[in-house]
């Protein structure tokens, strides 16, 4: 069974509502990830709840833009 | 089936169905496409389908609360997620205003009334995609909770 990893993005340091989608693998820091039109860099990942079959869930905290990590 | 078949397999809404049942609730499934900015469903308008998101994305967002403000979105939504669930399961208005926000976002659709008619002759197939749909309900909860929206 190929895994599948649905995500919880959630956006820091902007009103942004955050997004919810699968991916085919799991999301890692610093990695580049595009919600809508945008680009954002994943700050922090980690699991949401147990998986259950091939799916995972988790949860990952990004910012906007793609530049180095502070 | 091709295409679909991939692309629903990665759906939640699916997991855990027989081949059988799988081929059976993907039958039901109709192709819409939208650009960037249509609206796809309307707070307080009658609701009676469920959606897959197959490619793109959609905002769901809820009207303003208070005066002099405008609809507060409350989510981004992308690949093998589902809505409209809640007006399939209580039959209320649509909670949520849920526009594309991507050119060429496609959804596939599921009727309400071939969905029941499908759960109430395949009863196991009933109870997986009812799981299903209360996990990916707690999974928005969750995602709010940790949003604060």
């Amino acid at each position: 069974m190929t895994p599948i990893y649905k995500v919880s993005y959630v956006v820091r340091g902007e009103d942004h509502p955050g997004a919810i989608l699968n991916m085919e693998h799991a999301p890692r820091v610093g990695e580049h990830v595009h919600i809508g039109e945008r680009e954002f860099t994943v700050v922090e990942v980690q699991e949401l709840i147990p998986p259950r079959d091939e799916f995972h869930f988790l949860h990952a905290t990004v910012r906007a833009g793609s530049g180095p990590l502070r | 089936m091709g295409d679909l078949e991939t692309v629903l397999k990665q759906a939640e809404l699916f997991e855990g169905l027989s081949p059988e049942e799988f081929l059976a609730l993907s039958s039901l499934c109709r192709e819409k496409r939208y650009r960037a900015n249509e609206t796809i469903t309307r707070q307080g308008a009658e609701g009676d389908s469920l959606f897959v998101v197959c490619e793109g994305f959609v905002e769901v967002s809820l009207s303003a609360i208070e005066p002099d403000t405008g609809p507060r979105a409350v989510v981004h939504l992308g690949r093998g997620q589902i809505f409209g669930e809640m007006a399939l399961v209580d039959q209320g208005p649509r909670s949520a205003t849920v526009r594309s926000i991507t050119d060429d976002t496609v959804v596939q659709v599921i009727d309400h009334e071939a969905f029941t008619a499908l759960c109430e002759k395949y009863h196991h197939l009933g109870y997986i995609v009812m799981r299903n749909m209360a996990a990916d309900l707690s999974f928005k909860l969750r995602h709010r909770n940790l949003t604060g929206r």
